[in-house]
């Protein structure tokens, strides 16, 4: 391979993901670099130069939701978001498994920058090794005097401190995320504030993806300037893309933005399982508006070319579905899993989910009825916009994606109580 | 002062307020649930999402703070779209049970159904079901399917009462108000959170079934609880509501007594004596004069009252701490100058009850202390003063330390005593007369008559105007 890797750059051992083996790989050179020849606002700097943006799903430039900060400010938190919830998504989980120090020293990297004292890492409750990896990465990097006090003999100090979720996917929503960490039921928060001006206990606060993070090392070993070089130009760099449904060979792959969706799936993965044809695809976790099979033709997987086609590039967690699946089962899946995930905060999520989740469990058990479409069009348009964070969103949006391109699947399914196809989600 | 328009009015704005509170404190009507003035914005109801130019989303105005020249609207398509999607959220999982609920009448639900809302649901799925009259404590009664998670409550104990007592459990539509201790609520606030509650979800025990509130009309008085002389309202049954068929009691009775919202003294909130004050003032009532432990008229206690006045060489006057600033003064006027006047305390602090705190309750249990102090100083009556007459004005008075000494009593409740009084006057409670207390930080309170007191009871000050004539 000729690209440039930022994460599949090793092979993977039993003990690959050690410190020594990182240190063997060139690890922790980035935090020695910039800890002894750059200034903080130089670090700054490469990010914003590299182009990066958050990987976490909304794809805000990095280098620019730092420069927001006040750094002078007496304390100032950074939080890695590392509660990895969006179905579909599974990059996160690699990293931790496979190269806890890349973050690790990522998220020194950007401590640094952000004069940064106490770093929280908020991993998601469900993950059990990648919580184990982190723990045993931090600890080897304190005995090696790579977290804590006077890091490396310099001035800078850091602690990092790990943070399990309680298993809720709204924590993964950055305000939300903050008030979990504060101790509280973990409810986001109205903005304004945002959390650059007011975050964590009141504290300016930069949040970034795990996945951003872990980028970091990388830019600042070779430069903002050749980051930026790869991949799509407005979205640059390269991506953990994982891929799951009906492919043949499922995974995770890193890809640099601006690759081919269609490639991904027909060559990196092998195609759709038992030759069928593509029926569509959701290309950014399950919350980005589901795409047809024949509008990815052109697709390339970076912000702009995906937003064209009527998605969004989202977390990377590409689903693929293959000719023959019930749409409507399907949907039922995501509606049942925004529903059980709604906070409860306010009214138009909390009630609309479960509303949505009803009708469709309504219409899959046989019994929808005439208007019940319209009736879940104006419940999604009730929701989107009105709700405090993107979660209402989240959970209409492919509600009206899917109502909108396979209108004839539902129809066929209210009119006849059963489904055009076997009903089967597994193929 | 910040400029902003407000569907192309131009309105003046303080620095650091919100469009909701700009709109309101200018008569600009925006529905909202879960916003409350004297509490932390939550902004989880979304009733309240306005329009404001340039921007792609609409905005919650209760969390929205003024900038200058912001335009907002607040009846736009969009806005009014909105609105009427919340509704059907919030009414989608409410029961239609306003017949049967007791909020129904002052319920900011059914106000903006009416007003906001579709007049029909869109939806065909069944209700939620979720507790129903579940005792949150022994005062209040917590319906689980009504309540729309504004919130208010659970605030209210966070940031008024700071018991933390309430939180919501559960997550999406199975969250319910919980609280959060195994055991009942004791917060000594508690019952406000019935008042703050915008639908029928927190329900008063006390006033469960009593009464429908178009009935009723409120009273403004004061609570005499304690020195801090809060500002309330008594619920009585309006005159056009009297029927013949309920009976003299149920015409003439105290339903409820809530906060009357007093920026100077109380703010929005009592405390729970204080929406006891009508059990407290529906006591047993001593309604009849009597001379020596024997039944007498008015006139014939009065002039026995008077005659012992006359003859005795030391007289002595014991002062209410529960009579107006009005009374006071008529007592000064005729009798003061014949007699030393002492300071009393009707009422100590119960065993159980909150003796003070820094929230409203004050240590002194009676409202007009600092009144009686004002006019008569603070002297406090020993048994060996050795006046050979005692003038006792007020309740909860025990005859056994007076000795050998002639008693005039003048009280409002029964109360058993080893001797009888030598005169016994009946006089009104604070609920029978107009007047005014003046609170322990000097403020006075005004409180108004809210009903005409029984016929042989008598008015303190006209008595003392009779016994000083």
């Amino acid at each position: 391979m000729t690209e440039p890797r930022v994460f599949f750059n090793f092979g993977i051992t039993d003990d690959s993901h050690t410190l020594s083996a990182y240190r063997g790989r060139g690890g922790y050179q980035a935090l020695e670099k910039a800890l002894r020849t750059m200034q903080p606002l130089d670090v700054e700097k490469e990010v914003t130069t590299s182009g990066l943006r958050g990987r976490g799903g909304a794809g805000f430039p990095t280098g620019s939701k730092w420069s927001f900060v006040d750094k002078k400010s007496p304390v100032v938190y950074l939080c890695c978001n590392a509660d990895e919830g969006e179905p579909g998504t599974f990059k996160d989980r690699w990293i931790f498994e496979h190269n806890s120090h890349q973050l690790v020293e990522g998220v020194l990297l950007a401590a640094y920058a952000l004069n940064v004292r106490h770093a929280f890492i908020y991993i998601r409750g469900e993950f059990d090794l990648s919580y184990r990896r982190l723990l045993l990465a931090l600890e080897e990097a304190r005995e090696a005097g790579l977290v804590g006090e006077r890091i490396l003999g310099t001035e800078f100090s850091c602690d990092i401190i790990v943070h399990q979720g309680g298993g809720a996917y709204v924590c993964g929503e950055e305000s939300s995320l903050l008030t979990s960490l504060e101790g509280f039921k973990g409810y986001p928060k109205n903005k304004p504030p945002f959390p650059a001006v007011k975050g964590l206990y009141q504290a300016p606060t930069v949040i970034n993806n795990v996945e951003t993070l872990a980028t970091i090392p990388w830019i600042i070993t070779h430069g903002g300037g050749a980051y930026a070089g790869i991949g799509a130009q407005n979205n640059t760099g390269t991506k953990l893309f994982g891929i799951s449904g009906h492919v043949n060979k499922p995974g995770i792959h890193e890809r640099p933005t601006g690759y081919p969706l269609k490639k991904i799936i027909f060559e990196d993965c092998g195609g759709i399982l038992g030759g069928k044809a593509l029926k569509a695809v959701i290309p950014g976790g399950s919350s980005t508006p589901v795409l047809k099979g024949f509008e990815i033709e052109n697709v390339t997987l970076d912000a702009e070319s995906v937003i064209k086609a009527g998605s969004m590039l989202g977390s990377g967690g590409i689903i693929v579905i293959a000719e023959g699946t019930c749409m409507v089962r399907l949907l039922q899946v995501l509606t049942r899993f925004y529903a059980h995930e709604s906070c409860g905060q306010c009214t138009p999520c909390r009630e609309g989910t479960a509303w949505m989740d009803k009708v469709i469990g309504r219409i899959v058990a046989g019994q929808g009825v005439k208007g019940d479409l319209e009736r879940l069009e104006a419940v999604t348009s009730g929701i989107m916009g009105n709700t405090v964070c993107a979660l209402g969103d989240a959970a209409s949006m492919p509600v009206a994606s899917f109502i909108k391109k396979f209108r004839d699947e539902f129809e066929y399914y209210i009119e006849h109580g059963r489904s055009m196809f076997d009903g089967r989600l597994e193929i | 002062m910040i400029e902003l328009k407000i569907d192309n009015r131009t309105v003046e704005a303080n620095e650091g307020e919100t469009v909701l509170q700009a709109a309101l404190r200018h008569g600009i009507e925006i529905p909202h649930f879960c916003y409350h003035p004297c509490l932390s914005i939550a902004g989880n109801c979304r009733i309240c999402l306005v329009k404001v130019t340039g921007r792609p989303k609409l905005m919650p105005s209760c969390n929205l703070a003024v900038t200058p020249g912001m335009e907002i609207e607040t009846d736009s398509d969009d806005v009014i779209a909105a609105r009427q999607a919340v509704m059907q959220f919030i009414t989608l999982n409410h029961p239609g049970e306003c017949g049967i609920c007791d909020k129904a009448g002052e319920c900011r639900l059914q106000d903006y159904h009416v007003r906001y809302g579709e007049p029909e649901s869109i939806s065909l799925e069944p209700k939620n079901k979720k507790p129903k009259f579940y005792d949150i404590s022994p005062r209040i009664l917590l319906d689980s399917e009504r309540c729309i998670l504004c919130s208010r409550c659970v605030r209210f104990t966070k940031e008024v009462s700071g018991s933390h007592q309430l939180g919501i459990v559960e997550r999406g539509n199975h969250s319910r108000l919980e609280r959060l201790e195994s055991q009942p609520m004791d917060d000594p606030y508690s019952d406000n959170i019935i008042g703050l509650c915008p639908v029928g979800a927190l329900l008063s025990r006390d006033f469960l079934y009593q009464s429908r509130v178009w009935y009723l009309e409120p009273i403004r008085s004061v609570c005499t609880g304690c020195s801090r002389c809060c500002s309330v309202k008594v619920w009585r049954r309006n005159r056009h509501w009297h029927l013949r068929s309920l009976g003299e009691e149920m015409n003439r009775k105290v339903y409820r007594v809530t906060p009357q919202e007093n920026r100077e003294i109380n703010g929005p909130w009592i405390c729970n004596k204080g929406f006891d004050l009508h059990k407290f003032m529906g006591r047993k009532r001593l309604l009849q004069p009597m001379i020596g432990g024997s039944v007498a008229t008015v006139d014939e206690a009065l002039s026995e009252a008077k005659k012992l006045l006359a003859a005795a060489k030391s007289p002595a006057a014991l002062v209410s701490a529960h009579a107006s600033n009005e009374e006071l003064a008529a007592f000064k006027e005729t009798l003061g100058s014949r007699m030393t006047v002492y300071s009393r305390e009707d009422y100590k602090a119960e065993e159980g009850e909150v003796v003070e705190d820094n929230i409203l309750i004050r240590e002194n249990k009676n409202p007009n202390s600092h009144g009686v102090h004002a006019m008569f100083g603070d002297l406090p009556w020993s048994v060996d003063s050795g006046h050979d007459l005692v003038l006792v004005w007020g309740d909860n008075v025990d005859y056994t330390p007076m000795g050998n000494a002639k008693v005039i009593h003048l009280a409002s409740f029964e109360m058993p005593q080893e001797r009888h009084a030598d005169v016994l006057i009946p006089i009104s409670t604070t609920f029978e007369r107009s007047g005014s207390f003046t609170n322990f930080e000097g403020k006075v309170n005004r409180f108004t008559k809210v009903f005409d007191k029984p016929g042989l009871v008598q008015q303190a000050g006209d008595v003392f105007g009779r016994l000083g004539a």
